[in-house]
C-alpha cells in the first residue's frame, strides 16, 4: 500500500509538471488555461490521495478547495477575461521550442540537485515527487520571466503557487489547514486585483502586451 | 490581549467605516486620522510592557506576541499610518482627489496598515506570510488612484513581481516546516516563531539553509534588496504621496523584519556566518546600485525611491554586523521610517504646487513654497546623513560596529557609497530648492495645520541625531538580544 501510494504520488507530480511544461510549447492563451485547469484537478487529486492515504481528513477540505477555485473559477474567470480581450495575435516566444524544452529538463534536474539533502531526511512515502515540484516551481518562473502577456505572466503565476502547494503536501501532508485558508484567501484576492489590473493595462494601453509597458525607467 | 486590541483594532475600524458610508463624507477621514493615533498608544503600551521585562501574548496557541523586536516595528508602523492618515485625501482641504478616491484611500490604506502591523505581531510565520502578501495587495490597489499609463504599469510591476516574490518566501516556509516535521513530528504550533526557533538546534542543516535562501530572495524582494529590487522605485514612485510614505518608511522595514526572524532561525539552526554573508552581499549591493542610481535621478520621487534602497542595504549591512551592527540597524530604522515619510509626505506638496515629479521643472522651491522647501531642504539632509540628525548617529555607530569587527574594506566600501549618496541627493535637491520659479507656478504658502505632523517628524529625527532616549536604547538592546542568541 506503501508502494502504491509513493507510485500514485510520483505520478500525480509529474502530470502537474507535465501540464507546467505545456506553456512552452503551445502558442494560444486558451491552451494555457486549459492546462492550468487541468494542473489544478490534478492537484486536486493528489490533495485527496494523501488525504485517504496519509490519514489527514483535513486535506479533503483542500482538495475541495483547490477544485473549486483553481480547477473551475480561475480558469472560467480567465476564460471570460480572454474572450473580452478578443483573439490576441500568436505569442511570441523568444526562442523555439526545443531550446525551451532543453531549458526546462534542466531546470527540473536542477530540482533534483537541489533537493537531494531533503528527500534525504523525509521519511514519507511521498518524498519521491518533491524534486518534480521543485521543478514545476522552477520551470513556472522561468515561463514568468520570459513570457510578455499580462495573462501569460499570470498562468504562469498562478502555476508557480501550484508549485509551491504541491511541494507542501508531498513534503508535509499540507501546512496546518487554518494557515491554508489564509493563503487560498490571499490567492483568491491576489488573482482578483491581478483581474482588475490587467482589465486596467487593456484600458490605459489598448493591449495586453507587456513590452508596451516601458515608460518607467530609471 | 488590551494593548494588542488598542493596536489592531483602530485601522480595522476605520477601514469599515469608510467602506460603510458612501458617499464619503470629511468626518470619515477625520475619525480614520484620531484612530490612527490609539495605534501608536497601543503600540506604547506594548513598549512599555516589555520595559518591564514581560513579552505580551494574547489568543489561541500563543497566536499575537509582541517582543521587543515586533514592539519596534509596530511602534514606526503605527507612527507613520498616523502621519498617512494625516496627510491623506479626504480631510476636508482642496488635495486633489474626489470623494470617491479619498473614500478608497481610506479603506485600503487602513487596511494596508492593518497588515502590517498583525504581519509584525503575529508569532505564526505562516500567518506572518500571509499578511505580508496582503499588505502587497491592499497597497497595490492604491497606486493607480489617479489612472495614467505610468500609474497603471508601476501597478502591475509591483503586484506581479511582489506575489512572486512572496511565493518564494513561502516556498522557504514549507522547506522549514518540512524539516520540522521530519524532526519533531506534526503539531500545530509547528509554524510559531518561538517553537522553531527552540527547535533549530536539531534541524538539518542543509535543508535549513536552502529555506533561508528562498525566504531571504522572497522577503527581500518586498524589502527592496538589490537586484530583486526593479519594482520599487516605479512602484513608490507613482503611489500618490502618502502611500509612498508607507511603502518606503515602513512596508519595507516590515520586510526585513520577517527576514530577520527567519535569520534568527537559520543562525540557531547553522551559526551565524552563514546568514551574515548573505545579508552583507545584498546589503551591500543594494547599496552600490541604489547610491549610483541616486546619482542619475531626473524625478524626485524615483530620488526617494533609491534612497530607501540605500537605506534598506545599510540596515542589512548592519545586521551583518554582530550585535552593536544590529543596534545601528534598528536605530537606523526607526530614523529612516520617520525622515523618509516625512520626505515623501512634502513631495506631494510640491508635486501639487509643481504639477510635475522632474527635478528639472521644480525651481525656486525655497521662494514658491518656504515651509515645504525648508522642510524638504532639512529633511534631504537629514536623510543623507548629516548630523543632527538620527541617520548620522546609527550610520556612525554602524561603522564603528564594523570596525570593530575588523571589516575595514567592506567599511571602507560602505563609507564611500555613503558618500557617492550624499552627493547624489543633496546635488539634485540643491537644484530643486534654488533659482526662480516659472511663471505659472504660484508663489507663497501659508503655515497650515498640516505642516504641524511634518514638524513633529523632523524635530523626532533632530531628536534621535542628539541623544537616544533611555526607552528606546533599553528597546534595542533586548532587539539585539533577540538576535544575538
Amino acid at each position: 500500500m506503501r508502494d502504491t501510494f509513493s507510485q500514485l504520488s510520483i505520478l500525480g507530480s509529474s502530470l502537474a509538471l507535465v501540464f507546467g511544461l505545456t506553456l512552452l510549447w503551445r502558442r494560444r492563451i486558451p491552451a494555457y488555461i486549459n492546462a492550468f485547469a487541468a494542473q489544478s484537478v490534478v492537484l486536486a487529486g493528489v490533495a485527496a490521495l494523501v488525504a485517504y492515504f496519509g490519514r489527514e481528513p483535513e486535506l479533503y477540505w483542500v482538495a475541495a478547495l483547490l477544485l473549486v477555485l483553481k480547477g473551475v473559477a480561475i480558469p472560467s474567470l480567465l476564460r471570460s477575461m480572454e474572450r473580452r480581450f478578443g483573439t490576441e495575435p500568436q505569442l511570441e516566444p523568444y526562442v523555439n521550442t526545443a531550446a525551451w524544452l532543453v531549458i526546462a529538463g534542466l531546470l527540473v534536474l536542477v530540482g533534483y540537485v537541489l533537493f537531494r539533502p531533503l528527500v534525504a531526511v523525509s521519511k514519507l512515502p511521498t518524498r519521491g515527487g518533491m524534486p518534480l515540484a521543485m521543478g514545476l516551481v522552477l520551470v513556472s518562473l522561468f515561463v514568468l520571466i520570459s513570457r510578455k502577456k499580462a495573462l501569460t505572466q499570470v498562468v504562469g503565476f498562478l502555476m508557480l503557487e501550484n508549485g509551491i502547494a504541491l511541494l507542501a503536501m508531498l513534503g508535509t501532508y499540507g501546512i496546518p489547514l487554518i494557515v491554508e485558508l489564509g493563503v487560498f484567501l490571499d490567492a483568491l484576492l491576489g488573482f482578483i486585483v491581478m483581474q482588475i489590473f490587467m482589465y486596467r493595462i487593456h484600458e490605459t494601453f489598448e493591449t495586453m502586451d507587456v513590452e508596451q509597458l516601458n515608460r518607467l525607467r530609471h | 490581549m488590551t494593548v494588542f486590541v488598542l493596536l489592531l483594532a483602530p485601522p480595522v475600524v476605520a477601514a469599515l467605516l469608510a467602506l460603510v458610508v458612501r458617499p464619503y463624507r470629511v468626518l470619515v477621514g477625520w475619525i480614520a486620522a484620531v484612530l490612527s493615533l490609539v495605534s501608536i498608544v497601543g503600540a506604547l503600551g506594548l513598549w512599555s510592557r516589555v520595559l518591564a521585562g514581560e513579552i505580551p501574548i494574547a489568543g489561541p496557541g500563543e497566536f499575537l506576541r509582541a517582543d521587543a523586536l515586533s514592539t519596534l516595528l509596530a511602534f514606526c508602523v503605527s507612527l507613520v499610518s498616523a502621519l498617512a492618515a494625516w496627510l491623506g485625501p479626504g480631510l476636508g482641504a482642496d488635495d486633489g482627489y474626489d470623494p470617491v478616491q479619498a473614500r478608497r484611500f481610506r479603506i485600503f490604506a487602513n487596511l494596508f496598515t492593518f497588515t502590517m502591523l498583525f504581519a509584525v505581531t503575529t508569532n505564526n510565520v505562516g500567518f506572518m506570510w500571509i499578511a505580508i502578501e496582503a499588505t502587497t495587495i491592499t497597497s497595490a490597489v492604491l497606486i493607480p488612484l489617479h489612472v495614467s499609463k505610468a500609474s497603471v504599469e508601476a501597478s502591475w510591476k509591483y503586484i506581479l513581481i511582489g506575489s512572486v516574490g512572496i511565493a518564494l518566501a513561502f516556498a522557504g516556509t514549507v522547506l522549514a516546516f518540512f524539516d520540522f516535521v521530519n524532526v519533531a513530528g506534526r503539531h500545530a504550533a509547528a509554524l510559531n516563531w518561538t517553537v522553531l526557533k527552540a527547535a533549530a538546534p536539531s534541524l538539518h542543516a542543509d535543508v535549513v539553509k536552502l529555506a533561508f535562501v528562498f525566504l531571504l530572495v522572497g522577503y527581500g524582494t518586498k524589502a527592496g534588496l538589490a537586484p530583486m529590487h526593479t519594482w520599487l522605485p516605479d512602484a513608490h514612485s507613482e503611489a500618490p504621496a502618502p502611500l509612498s510614505a508607507m511603502m518606503s518608511g515602513v512596508l519595507l522595514a516590515v520586510a526585513l523584519y520577517a527576514i530577520i526572524r527567519w535569520a534568527v532561525v537559520t543562525s540557531a539552526a547553522v551559526g551565524h556566518g552563514f546568514t551574515e554573508r548573505f545579508l552583507l552581499a545584498l546589503g551591500l549591493l543594494s547599496l552600490a546600485i541604489a547610491a549610483f542610481s541616486l546619482l542619475v535621478q531626473r524625478n524626485y520621487k524615483r530620488l526617494l525611491a533609491y534612497s530607501s534602497i540605500e537605506h534598506t542595504g545599510l540596515m542589512c549591512v548592519g545586521l551583518a554586523l554582530g550585535p552593536l551592527g544590529t543596534f545601528a540597524a534598528m536605530l537606523h530604522l526607526l530614523s529612516h521610517a520617520l525622515g523618509k515619510s516625512m520626505l515623501f509626505g512634502l513631495s506631494g506638496r510640491v508635486l501639487r504646487r509643481y504639477g510635475s515629479a522632474e527635478i528639472g521643472r521644480v525651481r525656486g522651491l525655497m521662494t514658491a513654497m518656504p515651509w515645504t522647501g525648508a522642510f524638504f531642504a532639512a529633511g534631504a539632509l537629514g536623510l543623507a546623513g548629516l548630523p543632527p540628525s538620527g541617520i548620522f548617529i546609527s550610520e556612525f555607530v554602524l561603522v564603528r560596529a564594523g570596525l570593530a569587527a575588523g571589516q575595514w574594506w567592506t567599511m571602507g566600501l560602505v563609507l564611500a557609497l555613503l558618500a557617492v549618496a550624499f552627493v547624489g541627493v543633496l546635488s539634485h535637491v540643491n537644484r530643486m530648492l534654488y533659482g526662480t520659479p516659472s511663471a505659472e507656478v504660484r508663489v507663497g504658502e501659508g503655515a497650515g495645520w498640516s505642516l504641524v505632523p511634518l514638524a513633529l517628524c523632523l524635530s523626532a529625527l533632530v531628536v534621535l541625531g542628539l541623544t537616544i532616549p533611555a526607552p528606546l536604547e533599553r528597546l534595542v538592546a533586548q532587539v539585539v538580544e533577540i538576535t544575538a542568541k
